[in-house]
């Protein structure tokens, strides 16, 4: 089948900075997530796919065309860029109107389109005003309309869900969830793997602009829980309680954090440890005060998937 | 999952991008009327209409034709028409550039070079109307309630205001191509602003003919009279100012006709437009990602 998006060795390069390195990659339609921490090279990606960037090698392609200096392949793509940036004297609606007339549909078409776009994104009611005076998740919303108004076959969407209430994550989500049932193709980057899970079982691992993982959602947690998991406690006992757990079988090392009184206890089996937990304070009368996860982030994934 | 194809759509690629043209050429006139920069420009705009107030209040017996070529033709042409096109032209892409706004432009079916190609003639659209009305009341300032007939200024000012139009729409083109082949295009604009349109284009030697100055001078010299009648006799203000030497050739032959002049401002024009939509069209523009070193 045609990938509705194909990179071919592509790098970029700014000067000595590496962009995007060596990177082949076929992306299917439906909804894909470009997973990756920041830096990883996702907007780069993006803007190579997009054509805004020329590909130092190889070629980056999106419905079978080049991307670069392509305007023509621009009737058929969307992006939301992540930059909270606009015409800010503008009204949202004179935003999506203006961007619906950029891609060439006419005044009527374009009235029509805006209108129905910025119903879709829940900004009805505040399309008159003007977009300096919009919350983070307005302009989130207004900006995924304009990357919809001209209807377009595939859509890039760069960290759409950044800096919104919980709210307007929810409903731009249904939104994407709700274009891929429609049968578009969106590509969405963030750095949140949950954000994404929820979106599409579809993943793809980027760090330092190299391709680390891509495939189904749980061959990425698979990896994750291979990765070895660093959790911190703290406990007055915290020498008593480092010698506990070291006779654990599923502890592989104990580091003490002498200036807070905690522990930092490596794992691979943290749900078994989890469990263990309250037991722990029951039989032995060790008061722990704290528990958290010290890695429970994409970026140690990354360093983990990276160093494998 | 069926893999969408770009395949050609009923409209054709041609009016689709002609329709896009027209709303971005909409849109940058829009926001060249946006901002604080409509307030600077205006400010800049006014000085001549003012000093001509100034000094019709405060000294009367200044001929009417002497104040209209100083204000007219010295103080507009030579720095407040270059200014005026460098405030405007150096952010026809930097601005978008700078806002990050451009991604909305580039993200849609406009090639790059059309892109910069009517931004440019929407920013001289903006200079061309803006020049025409603050050289209207130049004239009204310096003319109105003086001793002169209508029927004389009346005709010299659209003909001023023409040779205005064309120099200002000269330097967007200079300009607008300066801002595409140097991040400091207003510091460079600036300096070209003082030395060569400045200093070297009131000085007799052959460097002045690759000014738009000099050309807009010799439009007007070959166009309009700046003859005034003095104690000592008549005085061309034009020529002394503009160090044409008379004495030696009173009729200028050894300088352009009126329409060299004309075609050279205007193919100058097309060439640095043609040159900028060039490099527009090869060029990235770097949005959230660093410049190439």
């Amino acid at each position: 089948m045609t990938p509705v998006v194909a990179f071919r060795e592509l790098s970029k390069w700014y000067g000595n900075v590496i962009g995007v390195n060596k990177l082949t990659l076929e992306i299917p339609a439906g909804v894909t997530g470009l997973l990756g921490p920041n830096g990883a090279g996702k907007s780069t990606l993006l803007q190579l796919a997009t054509g805004q960037l020329k590909p130092s090698q190889g070629t980056a392609r999106v419905l079978d065309q080049d991307a670069w200096n392509n305007p023509r392949l621009n009737r058929f793509i969307g992006l939301c860029p992540e930059q909270d940036r606009f015409y800010e004297w503008m009204t949202g609606w004179d935003f999506v109107d203006t961007c619906a007339r950029l891609s060439g549909l006419s005044r009527s078409e374009a009235r029509e389109a805006a209108a129905r776009t910025i119903d879709s994104v829940g900004m009805t009611k505040h399309q008159g005003r003007a977009i300096r005076g919009y919350s983070k998740g307005m302009r989130q919303r207004i900006k995924m309309a304009q990357s919809l108004v001209h209807d377009p076959k595939v859509l890039f969407l760069d960290e759409p869900f950044t800096g919104t209430d919980p709210v307007a994550r929810r409903d731009l989500m249904d939104i994407v969830l709700r274009l891929g049932a429609e049968g578009k193709s969106v590509i969405v980057s963030s750095h949140v793997l949950h954000e994404v899970q929820s979106l599409t079982s579809r993943v793809v691992l980027l760090n330092h602009g190299r391709l680390v993982a891509e495939g189904h959602v749980r061959e990425i947690r698979d990896l994750i829980d291979k990765h070895p998991h660093h959790i911190v406690l703290t406990c007055d006992q915290y020498r008593q309680l480092a010698a506990r757990m070291l006779q654990w079988p599923d502890v592989e090392g104990v580091r003490v954090l002498a200036g807070v009184n905690g522990l930092v206890v490596e794992t691979r089996s943290p749900n078994d440890f989890y469990a263990r937990l309250p037991e722990l304070s029951l039989a032995d009368g060790l008061a722990i005060q704290t528990v958290y996860s010290d890695d429970d982030n994409l970026e140690a994934v990354f360093k983990y998937l990276v160093s494998k | 999952m069926a893999v969408p194809s770009a395949s050609p759509a009923s409209q054709s690629f041609f009016k689709t991008a002609c329709s896009g043209l027209a709303t971005l050429y909409t849109l940058t006139v829009r926001q060249h009327l946006h901002g604080k920069r409509w307030m600077v420009i205006g400010t800049l705009f006014s000085l001549p209409a003012g000093l001509a107030i100034l000094v019709r209040a405060t000294s009367p017996d200044v001929p009417p034709t002497g104040l209209e070529f100083l204000l007219a033709m010295m103080l507009l042409p030579q720095l407040l028409l270059p200014l005026v096109a460098l405030l405007y032209a150096s952010g026809i892409i930097d601005d978008e550039q700078e806002e990050q706004t451009i991604t909305y432009l580039l993200i849609r079916p406009l090639p790059k070079w059309a892109i910069y190609v009517v931004k440019l003639l929407a920013t001289i659209t903006t200079t061309v109307v803006l020049t025409a009305i603050f050289t209207t009341a130049t004239f009204a300032a310096v003319y109105v309630g003086a001793d002169a007939p209508f029927e004389e200024w009346g005709i010299r000012l659209p003909k001023t205001a023409g040779i205005h139009c064309l120099a200002v729409a000269a330097y967007c083109c200079l300009f607008g191509l300066a801002s595409l082949l140097t991040k400091r295009s207003l510091v460079v604009g600036v300096i070209y602003i003082a030395v060569i349109e400045g200093l070297l284009a009131n000085l007799p030697f052959g460097i002045r003919l690759i000014t738009v100055i000099y050309y807009a001078r010799m439009i007007a010299y070959r166009t309009l009279s700046y003859v005034i009648a003095t104690p000592h006799g008549e005085e061309n203000m034009a020529a002394e100012a503009w160090q044409l030497d008379l004495q030696s050739d009173p009729e200028l032959l050894t300088h352009p006709p009126l329409s060299t002049c004309f075609l050279v401002l205007v193919v100058a024009s097309v060439f640095c437009t043609a040159l900028g939509a060039w490099i527009c069209s090869e060029r990235e523009f770097h949005v959230k990602t660093p410049e190439n070193v």
